[in-house]
């Protein structure tokens, strides 16, 4: 049962770097050829001043650099290893660059315990990561919403 | 690599129209190297996504794609449509798993267009299925457009 207490708790604050071969690295294994993920000449050519950020790479700051995130999920007493992805959503606030340094903080911002029809329950809960850049301006707000089987 | 139609020419405001649909995006058959690659770029090493045993140990009858990576398929749908610095909101609801040998084809369609925060916008919704039509990952977008004038 999620303990409905710990809505609002955060997590320590995590920093990550943004890098052109991440960026590049994520949009071949996804298979996206456009060129202006894979050199920043190839994104200038396109009238970007650098690589863009692919859509889904904020996925690699928290994989990456959020390492506590599954122990500070398991505190709290999430059973971290019967976890679901349920929804994923970003805002994206201001452009992202690659060389930012970018600092996360997670927050629980919803949780609840839903009772399925053979009596097991599961719970769900949603955290967000707020990302602010090295000028502090706030870039980002990942949103990630976890099903937690019994 | 992909099979979507060409690089998308810069998107204006005034050619979108409600009801638009977003080029088709077809991606290639899921392999089981495309799951390592991609855990090696997104850090998600979880060996469900990986490892065929743990899959079978778990009862998911073999391994299954990172949600994240068909959400990733989806990314480029709207990267080719409207260009990735476009974006102010992509989020998605993940519905049914994928396998190996998948082949998830990505669509959209422009639901709004309004202006915001002296911005012209657009608001869309997306999906990815596969090739039984099944629903993968279904979500919403916004982005802010240039205008002609």
């Amino acid at each position: 049962m999620f303990d409905k207490s710990k809505i609002g708790h955060s997590f320590p604050p995590f920093t990550t770097e943004v890098h052109r071969n991440k960026i590049r690295e994520l949009a071949l294994a996804i298979g996206d050829a456009n060129p202006i993920y894979h050199s920043r000449e190839a994104a200038q050519a396109a009238d970007y001043g650098d690589v863009p950020l692919f859509p889904t790479a904020p996925t690699m700051f928290s994989f990456w650099s959020d390492l506590q995130r599954n122990g500070e999920l398991a505190k709290i007493g999430v059973n971290v290893t019967r976890i679901l992805h349920g929804e994923e959503e970003y805002e994206y606030l201001a452009p992202i660059h690659p060389d930012d340094v970018l600092t996360g903080v997670t927050t629980i911002v919803d949780g609840k315990s839903r009772r399925g029809k053979n009596g097991s329950s599961m719970d769900i809960i949603t955290t967000e990561t707020r990302y602010t850049n090295q000028h502090n301006q706030p870039v980002l707000n990942a949103r990630t919403t976890l099903v937690v089987r019994e | 690599m992909t099979t979507n139609t060409q690089a998308s020419q810069k998107l204006y405001y005034e050619d979108v129209q409600v009801g638009d649909e977003l080029p088709k995006l077809v991606k290639s058959p899921i392999t089981h190297l495309q799951l390592v690659r991609y855990a090696g770029a997104s850090g998600d090493f979880n060996p469900l996504h990986t490892d065929p045993k743990v899959g079978e140990m778990i009862g998911t009858g073999g391994i299954i794609a990172h949600g994240m990576l068909i959400m990733g398929f989806v990314g480029q749908l709207l990267s080719d449509y409207a260009g990735p610095t476009t974006l102010r909101k992509f989020g998605v609801r993940f519905k049914g798993m994928t396998r190996i040998d998948d082949v998830i084809t990505c669509t959209g369609t422009v639901t709004e267009k309004y202006e915001a925060d002296g911005e012209a916008r657009i608001a869309g919704k997306v999906q990815a299925v596969d090739q039984n039509g099944d629903v993968k990952v279904a979500g919403t977008f916004i982005a802010a457009l240039p205008r002609r004038s």
